[in-house]
């Protein structure tokens, strides 16, 4: 039922891209070119040959919308299956090594001094990924009363460390002094904010790790 | 640590239930049970009245605060 929703959703993009195509080359060879070329529409009258521009452009939105329906749903349905489990996701523990990929963020220094692109340093988040490696220690775990209230703790304690490490940039960058230079106050403040997400991403699974793991108990039934 | 004293171990074993079985009963895994009887987990009273039912004691015979 879904690969034949999902062909069907194909098969239309496909019949909408071959539709815009034609009636684009009808346009251009037989109708001035009109609805490609800039037109003033505060003016324009109609004429039978703009037809299959007009149809296609309908086509077009009508794919549109459809496509935002079918998004809506997917995004409900998920949410619903999300509510309704009772086990945390699956997660390989081995994705935490993505968080390598925050090494990305060094390059931010070799693009400012080429061309002064500085959003390379906003990757540095990516060290959050390692935080996969306590998710996927806890994937399928059934979410009881405890693993929620540790949760929220978790996520509590890690909230209030970002929201502190942040506010403390935030007052010392805002002077805006860092060595004389406002480029490079702005720099670090990209640094430290995408360290302080990546934190953030991080601690909360490796608390929530930690406090369901608190004490060594003894295992035996006695 | 939450203090109190718990005897949940004491009435669970002469239920005959084991921490796992109790656990499936109360919608709580056996980790949780194994942390109630060590007095390191305060429980949601909704929990507390569960175990409660399921053991056959009142509350406050099986979690005493001191």
């Amino acid at each position: 039922m879904k690969k034949t929703k999902n062909r069907f959703t194909i098969l239309l993009g496909i019949l909408c891209v071959i539709f815009t195509g034609v009636s684009s080359w009808y346009t251009i060879v037989f109708n001035d070119s009109r609805f490609i070329v800039p037109m003033d529409l505060s003016r324009y009258t109609f004429r039978v040959k703009d037809i299959p521009m007009i149809v296609s452009g309908i086509f077009i939105f009508m794919y549109i919308v459809y496509l935002v329906v079918l998004f809506i749903q997917v995004v409900a349905e998920n949410k619903y299956k999300k509510t309704s489990s009772q086990l945390t996701r699956k997660v390989n523990p081995k994705l935490g090594f993505l968080g390598l990929f925050g090494f990305t963020g060094f390059i931010g220094f070799w693009t400012y001094s080429i061309d002064k692109t500085i959003f390379p340093f906003g990757f540095f988040i990516f060290f959050g990924f390692f935080g996969f490696f306590y998710e996927g220690k806890l994937s399928g775990t059934f979410m009881d009363e405890r693993y929620k209230e540790n949760k929220m703790k978790a996520y509590f304690s890690t909230n209030k460390t970002t929201l502190t490490i942040i506010f403390i940039a935030t007052i010392i960058l805002g002077q805006g002094r860092l060595m004389g230079n406002l480029e490079y106050t702005f720099i670090a403040y990209i640094i430290i904010v995408s360290l302080a997400l990546a934190l953030e991403l991080f601690l909360s699974e490796f608390l929530l790790y930690h406090y369901d793991n608190d004490l060594q108990i003894d295992e035996s039934e006695e | 640590m939450p203090g109190f004293e718990c005897r949940l171990k004491k009435y669970r074993q002469l239920k005959g239930l084991t921490q796992e079985q109790l656990a499936a009963q109360t919608g709580v895994r056996r980790e949780t049970i194994m942390r109630l009887e060590k007095a390191s987990y305060n429980p949601s009273l909704k929990l507390a009245v569960d175990i409660s039912r399921v053991v056959g004691v009142p509350i406050e015979e099986i979690f005493i605060f001191k």
